[in-house]
């Protein structure tokens, strides 16, 4: 007589031809790198996040409505501030995380972090803490939809797209300035409030759950299908990841906006699979880059160029840029008011590119070549293509504004 | 801490692995690729075998078709096609084996070159048996491919796990910690092991993290013997995985 078993990690059926009776999935799963220092807590393959009733004893100052959604990070409640009289959103970090002592002082450090990024595109932090065996966020509640859902019915334009993205960008280098990372940039973090306002939600949480700095999360995210999002040099170690991570996430999820794909193995350019500006191709391809020091380096970079590209989509005919063209190509410098440059790569394009418009900038170019034997950055202005001073406001050929 | 051999770091020395081997000596017949190809064979047969059997072919003929593939396979017919950049021995020999049975199996029913032979040993009275246990599966013919294959592996680390332990005498300590394997904390407190195995809770927490480690190592390793450059083994445990991942 044969009962059926049942896997002890994940809870589904054992099938009569599991590895020496166990569960071949979680087995697999245990082959990913995981902790690396035995008595520290793995995060939960599958947690069931406990019913509203179950919590009011632990929030007395909020009304509890219902459970919005849960994963590997937690689970997510809508609940009423009753004093405030406002919606919030509870977030509650999985049982298992409390158990571990040095989490406490994590928690702390990573929920102050978090408390700095006060932006319209982030998700606000009001509150945290520890009640009970539960660590939580009171967060700001937004009424809407998330990027998953978007892309699942297939009701993104590219234009939509561009917008939504520029948002994206902005909320990063936010963050990015401040010296977080979110490491878990993917469609189903990134809500869309009912203004059509992007707020990126679980900044900063990627980090606190991985128990100490060696830890990846690689199982559960890999459980949940977010391996997908992450960059290459977060996949092998979680040590040497910085800012430039959400920036190969951001690419990921550009693609799978234009395209409704995530880019795979050898994929092919936007442009290719579906009716956008080539020139976003160039922009994706960057994000994506293997190597973190051939991606975009700043959020900002992306989101001007994505920005001159959308002002140009509007046109129906392609322009040669001259001088008076605002829709100059992404290869030349945007100045903002933080005095971003274009990178080195960008300077050799736009010194060969030069060539063909501005013989004395060409000039210009090549002795500055020869004088350092290296490439240095060359500040010009969008509008006229000149070259001007770091810092100026004005340019001063053409009188163009600088933002 | 983790030991030295954790494969968890970076670029890692990549000894002469079974189907970098094989793809090196091309059409070469060096006995050290032979045998490296008849070891990978001798793993990974089932899913070929399932595979016939999937295709509709009967017990008897899946049996024979597979043993023929593979005298084939041995006799390097299949290899001279073989591309080297392309890199997976999984890919490579369902794409070999679909060829097979398009083209040659017809033919060689006829002439059995590999009646006889026996380079390889198959064990054809359990695979019948082990067929019969799989779920009448709607996945498509590839991904139930993939998903025998990632259970051939398992079984394969599995059982070179269970011989090391035995040959270091610690049969039993295995038996008692290999549910841990598949993370399951609950399941398995260290209370309950350590008054069963005699040795402190702290003890039992140093052999789980051991055996978990040597285990993801031997994975890692059973994995390179089927790709051709050590870049590729994070995507193809990914991609086997997600292949266990969707029954």
């Amino acid at each position: 007589m044969e009962t059926i078993k049942l896997c002890s990690s994940c809870g589904k059926p054992l099938a009569p031809n599991a590895p020496k009776g166990l569960c071949p999935e979680c087995l697999m799963k245990g082959a990913f790198p995981s902790d690396a220092v035995p008595g520290t807590t793995n995060p939960p393959s599958r947690w069931t996040p406990p019913p509203p009733e179950q919590l009011r004893s632990h929030f007395p100052g909020l009304e509890i409505t219902e459970l919005l959604g849960a994963g590997g990070m937690g689970a997510v409640y809508k609940a009423l501030q009753k004093k405030l009289d406002r919606t919030v959103a509870l977030k509650i970090l999985p049982l298992e995380t409390a158990r571990d002592p040095a989490f406490a002082e994590r928690f702390a450090r990573e929920a102050k972090a978090l408390a700095r990024l006060n932006h319209p595109n982030i998700v606000a932090v009001y509150d945290f803490g520890q009640s009970g065996a539960y660590y939580y966020f009171i967060m700001e509640f937004v009424e809407g939809t998330n990027l998953r859902q978007l892309i699942h019915d297939k009701s993104l334009e590219p234009r939509q797209a561009l917008e939504l993205v520029m948002q994206i960008c902005t909320a990063l280098q936010f963050a990015h300035d401040e010296k977080i990372v979110h490491r878990d940039i993917k469609p189903e973090n990134i809500l869309i409030s009912k203004k059509g306002q992007v707020k990126i939600a679980d900044f900063g949480l990627a980090k606190l759950l991985g128990a100490t700095p060696d830890t990846s999360l690689t199982a559960s995210q890999m459980a949940m299908g977010t391996l997908n999002y992450m960059a290459p040099e977060q996949r092998e170690s979680s040590k040497d990841v910085d800012h430039r991570a959400d920036i190969y996430s951001l690419g990921v999820v550009f693609y799978e906006m234009l395209t409704g794909q995530v880019p795979m193995g050898r994929f092919e350019p936007p442009s290719k699979k579906v009716q956008v500006d080539v020139r976003l191709d160039d922009v994706v391809l960057r994000a994506l880059e293997r190597e973190p020091e051939r991606r975009y380096q700043q959020a900002s970079e992306i989101k001007s160029n994505v920005e001159t590209i959308a002002g140009a989509a509007g046109k129906s005919e392609p322009q040669s840029p001259t001088p008076q063209n605002p829709s100059a190509p992404v290869i030349y410098a945007k100045k903002k008011n933080r005095n971003e440059f274009l990178g080195i790569g960008a300077v050799v394009s736009a010194t060969g590119f030069a060539l063909f418009f501005i013989p004395h900038l060409w000039l210009l170019g090549i002795v500055v070549m020869l004088i350092g034997g290296r490439m240095t950055l060359i500040p010009v202005c969008s509008n006229c293509r000149k070259r001007i001073t770091r810092d100026a406001e004005v340019c001063p050929h053409c009188a163009a504004r600088f933002q | 801490m983790t030991s030295a051999a954790t494969s968890d770091k970076g670029p890692e020395h990549f000894p002469a692995t079974h189907w970098s081997l094989v793809l090196k000596a091309g059409k070469n017949d060096t006995t050290r690729a032979q045998a490296a190809l008849s070891s990978l064979c001798q793993t990974y047969w089932f899913p070929l075998y399932a595979h016939a059997r999937r295709r509709g072919h009967h017990p008897h003929d899946a049996q024979d078709l597979t043993q023929e593939f593979f005298v084939r396979l041995l006799e390097r017919q299949a290899l001279a096609s073989a591309d080297p950049a392309r890199g997976r021995f999984r890919s490579f020999l369902l794409a070999a084996l679909n060829n097979f049975l398009a083209t040659e199996w017809e033919k060689a029913r006829a002439q059995k070159r590999g009646a006889g032979r026996q380079l390889v040993s198959l064990d054809f009275s359990a695979a019948e048996e082990r067929f019969d246990l799989e779920p009448a599966d709607p996945a498509t013919p590839e991904k139930a491919f993939d998903k025998q294959w990632a259970l051939a592996l398992l079984d394969e680390v599995l059982k070179k796990l269970e011989t090391e332990y035995q040959r270091e005498g610690k049969r039993v300590l295995f038996a008692a910690l290999r549910p841990t394997l598949t993370g399951a904390r609950e399941s398995q407190p260290y209370a309950e092991l350590s008054a069963s195995l005699g040795i402190s809770q702290g003890a039992v927490k140093v052999a789980v993290h051991r055996l978990r480690q040597h285990y993801r190592d031997l994975v890692r390793q059973e994995i390179a013997h089927t790709v051709a450059s050590p870049g590729e083994i994070d995507s193809e445990m990914r991609h086997l995985f997600a292949a266990l991942a969707g029954s």
